[in-house]
C-alpha cells in the first residue's frame, strides 16, 4: 500500500515535471511569433475580401478589392494628389484645435480658479456643450460659406468643450490637502499655480485632449464631406460621384491612421510629463 | 559629554518659538470648539496635546500653527520677539506626487530660495532623516514610513522655531511609529527648536513631551510636568502613575456605555 502510494505520487511528480518541460519549450519557440497574433484577424477579414472580390462574389462598386485599394492608394500618392488633400485636412485640424483648445484651456483655467469667472460662465458654455456641433452646419455655411472659416469655426467649437470640461474639472479637484500644504509654504499666485495646481491638473486636461482630437477629427470630415473643395472629406465625396469605391474605401482606412496617429502622440506626451503617476510608471500603462 | 548637553540647552533657548495663548475661542457655526483657552509655552520645550476625537485639540493646533484665523482670543508665537517660523507636519505625508523626494524637501525653503541652495540644504536634510539615497526616486514609490520622513525633512529644512505635530505618526504601523518617535526626539534635540504634538496616543505622549495638556470639550483639563530624563524607554515602569492620571481623565469625558443588550 505504502509502496504503491509512493509510486503513483512519483508518477504523478514526474509527470508534472514533463508538463512543465514542454510548457517551457513551448512559449520558447513561439515567442517570436506570439507578436503576430493581433494581426491574426485583420489578415484573414484581407484575404477573405481580396477571395471574395477576385472570385466576383462582392462587387466593385460595393467594396473594392484590397488591392485595388493599394492601387488607388500608389495612384494617389504618385499624382500628389493625396498629399495635397492631406496636408489641407491636416492644417484645418491643427488650427482648429489650437485656436478652440487655446480658448477652452484659458476659460477652464480661469473658471477654475476664479468662483467669480465660474459663475458668470460656466452656465452658458453648458447650456451651449449640449448642442450638437455638427447641428450648426447649415448656418455656419450661411456665416461663412464654404471658405475656411467654416471649418475654422466648426473644428474649434468641437474641440472646445472636451478641453474645457477637463481643464476646468482638473483644477478644481486637484487635493485641498497639497494646497493648503503649499500655502503654509508660502506659495502663492504663480508659484502655486505651476508647482501644484497645473501638475495636479495634468492628467485630467490630457483627457479632455485625447476627446478633443477625436471630436477634431470627425467634425472636420463631416464638415469636408459637405462643404469644402479640398481635403480628405472632399477627395471621398468627389471619388464617391465618380463611383471611386477604392479612393472612398483609402479615405476611411486614412482617417483610421490619423486617429491613432494623434492618439499615440498623446501617449506620447502623457508619458514625458506624468511619469510621476504610477499610472503612467514605465511598463505599467497599457 | 555635559558640556554637549550644555551646548544643545544653549542651541534650544536661541531658536525655539515661545507661545502665549490668551482666551482663545473657535466656534463652527452655533457649536463651540474652543473655549478660552489659556496657554504659555516655553521656547524650545516639547509639548504634547492629549485629548479624545472633536475634543477641539486638531482645532487649537491649526490656530497656533496659522491655518486657521476666524478665532477670537489672542496667540502670539515669536523668538526673541520677533515672529517666529512655524512649520506643520500632517497626519498624511502631503508629498507632491509630481515632484521627486529632493523636490518635495526644497519645496519647504519656500518660493523665494534660489533652486540651487535650495537643492543643496534639501539634500543636507534628507541625510538627517536617513533617506539621502532616495532622493531622485518619485514619492509613490516610498513606504507610509518613508514619506513621513521626507515631510519631516520638508519641515526642518527651512530650520523653524516651531513645529507642530498633527498626529504625524497616527497611521504608521506599531514599529516605523516607534523609529519615528526616535527620530522626532532626536531632531528635536539637535535643532532646538519648539515642538508641539497632538496625539491620541497617551504613551507616545510620555515617551516624548516634557508636559502634556490635555483638552476636553474645548477647555484645557489637565496640565502636567512629565519629569523623566531622556531618552525615555517606551512604556517604562515610571510611566504607570502620569498614565493612569491621563488615561482616567480621558475616560472620564467619554460618553458612558449603555449596558449591552441584544
Amino acid at each position: 500500500m505504502n509502496t504503491l502510494a509512493l509510486a503513483h505520487s512519483k508518477d504523478k511528480h514526474s509527470q508534472r515535471n514533463d508538463k512543465r518541460v514542454s510548457s517551457v519549450i513551448v512559449p520558447g519557440s513561439f515567442a517570436s511569433l506570439k507578436r503576430f497574433v493581433p494581426l491574426l484577424v485583420p489578415l484573414v477579414i484581407l484575404s477573405t475580401w481580396q477571395a471574395a472580390s477576385s472570385g466576383g462574389a462582392l462587387s466593385s462598386t460595393i467594396l473594392p478589392a484590397p488591392l485595388d485599394v493599394a492601387r488607388a492608394f500608389i495612384r494617389l500618392v504618385l499624382s500628389g494628389e493625396l498629399a495635397e488633400n492631406a496636408a489641407v485636412s491636416f492644417l484645418r485640424a491643427v488650427s482648429g484645435l489650437l485656436l478652440g483648445g487655446t480658448i477652452a484651456f484659458l476659460l477652464g483655467l480661469s473658471n477654475g480658479l476664479s468662483r467669480l469667472s465660474a459663475q458668470a460662465t460656466d452656465t452658458t458654455i453648458q447650456m451651449i456643450r449640449n448642442i450638437p456641433n455638427l447641428a450648426l452646419i447649415p448656418l455656419v455655411i450661411l456665416w461663412f460659406g464654404i471658405g475656411e472659416g467654416a471649418k475654422l469655426f466648426l473644428v474649434s467649437l468641437g474641440v472646445f468643450f472636451p478641453i474645457y470640461i477637463n481643464t476646468f474639472h482638473g483644477i478644481r479637484t486637484v487635493d485641498p490637502h497639497l494646497l493648503e500644504m503649499a500655502r503654509s509654504y508660502g506659495y502663492r499666485g504663480f508659484a502655486l499655480f505651476q508647482r501644484v495646481i497645473l501638475p495636479g491638473a495634468l492628467p485630467s486636461i490630457f483627457v479632455g485632449l485625447r476627446y478633443a482630437l477625436g471630436i477634431m477629427w470627425l467634425t472636420l470630415i463631416v464638415a469636408e464631406t459637405i462643404a469644402a473643395q479640398s481635403g480628405l472629406g472632399y477627395m471621398a465625396m468627389s471619388a464617391r460621384e465618380f463611383m471611386q469605391t477604392d479612393v472612398v474605401v483609402l479615405a476611411i482606412l486614412i482617417y483610421a491612421l490619423l486617429g491613432k496617429a494623434a492618439d499615440l502622440l498623446v501617449r506620447g506626451f502623457e508619458s514625458l510629463t506624468l511619469s510621476w503617476h504610477p499610472a503612467y510608471a514605465k511598463g505599467v500603462r497599457p | 559629554m555635559n558640556a554637549h548637553v550644555l551646548r544643545i540647552e544653549d542651541v534650544r533657548s536661541e531658536t525655539g518659538a515661545s507661545i502665549k495663548l490668551h482666551k482663545v475661542t473657535r466656534s463652527f457655526g452655533s457649536l463651540r470648539v474652543l473655549e478660552g483657552i489659556e496657554l504659555s509655552i516655553e521656547p524650545g520645550s516639547f509639548v504634547a496635546i492629549v485629548g479624545q476625537s472633536g475634543s477641539g485639540k486638531s482645532t487649537l493646533l491649526r490656530i497656533i500653527a496659522g491655518l486657521d484665523a476666524e478665532h477670537g482670543g489672542s496667540v502670539l508665537i515669536e523668538r526673541n520677539k520677533s515672529p517666529a517660523v512655524a512649520r506643520i507636519m500632517y497626519q498624511e505625508p502631503r508629498l507632491l506626487p509630481w515632484a521627486t523626494v529632493i523636490g518635495n524637501v526644497a519645496m519647504g525653503l519656500g518660493p523665494e530660495v534660489e533652486s540651487r541652495t535650495a537643492l543643496t540644504r534639501a539634500r543636507r536634510a534628507l541625510d538627517a532623516v536617513g533617506l539621502g539615497d532616495r532622493a531622485a526616486d518619485w514619492p509613490a514609490i516610498l513606504s507610509g514610513g518613508q514619506k513621513q520622513r521626507v515631510a519631516l525633512a520638508r519641515a526642518l529644512v527651512s530650520k523653524p522655531d516651531l513645529l507642530v505635530l498633527d498626529e504625524p505618526l497616527g497611521a504608521l504601523d506599531a514599529l516605523t511609529r516607534i523609529g519615528m518617535q526616535s527620530l522626532l526626539e532626536q531632531v528635536w534635540r539637535d535643532e532646538g527648536f519648539t515642538a508641539l504634538l497632538v496625539t491620541h496616543d497617551v504613551t507616545e505622549a510620555l515617551t516624548l513631551a516634557d508636559r502634556i495638556v490635555l483638552i476636553e470639550d474645548g477647555r484645557i483639563a489637565l496640565d502636567i510636568d512629565v519629569p523623566f530624563a531622556r531618552p525615555r524607554r517606551r512604556g517604562a515602569v515610571q510611566f504607570g502613575a502620569l498614565e493612569e492620571q491621563l488615561l482616567s481623565t480621558l475616560l472620564k469625558s467619554s460618553p458612558r456605555t449603555e449596558e449591552y443588550v441584544i
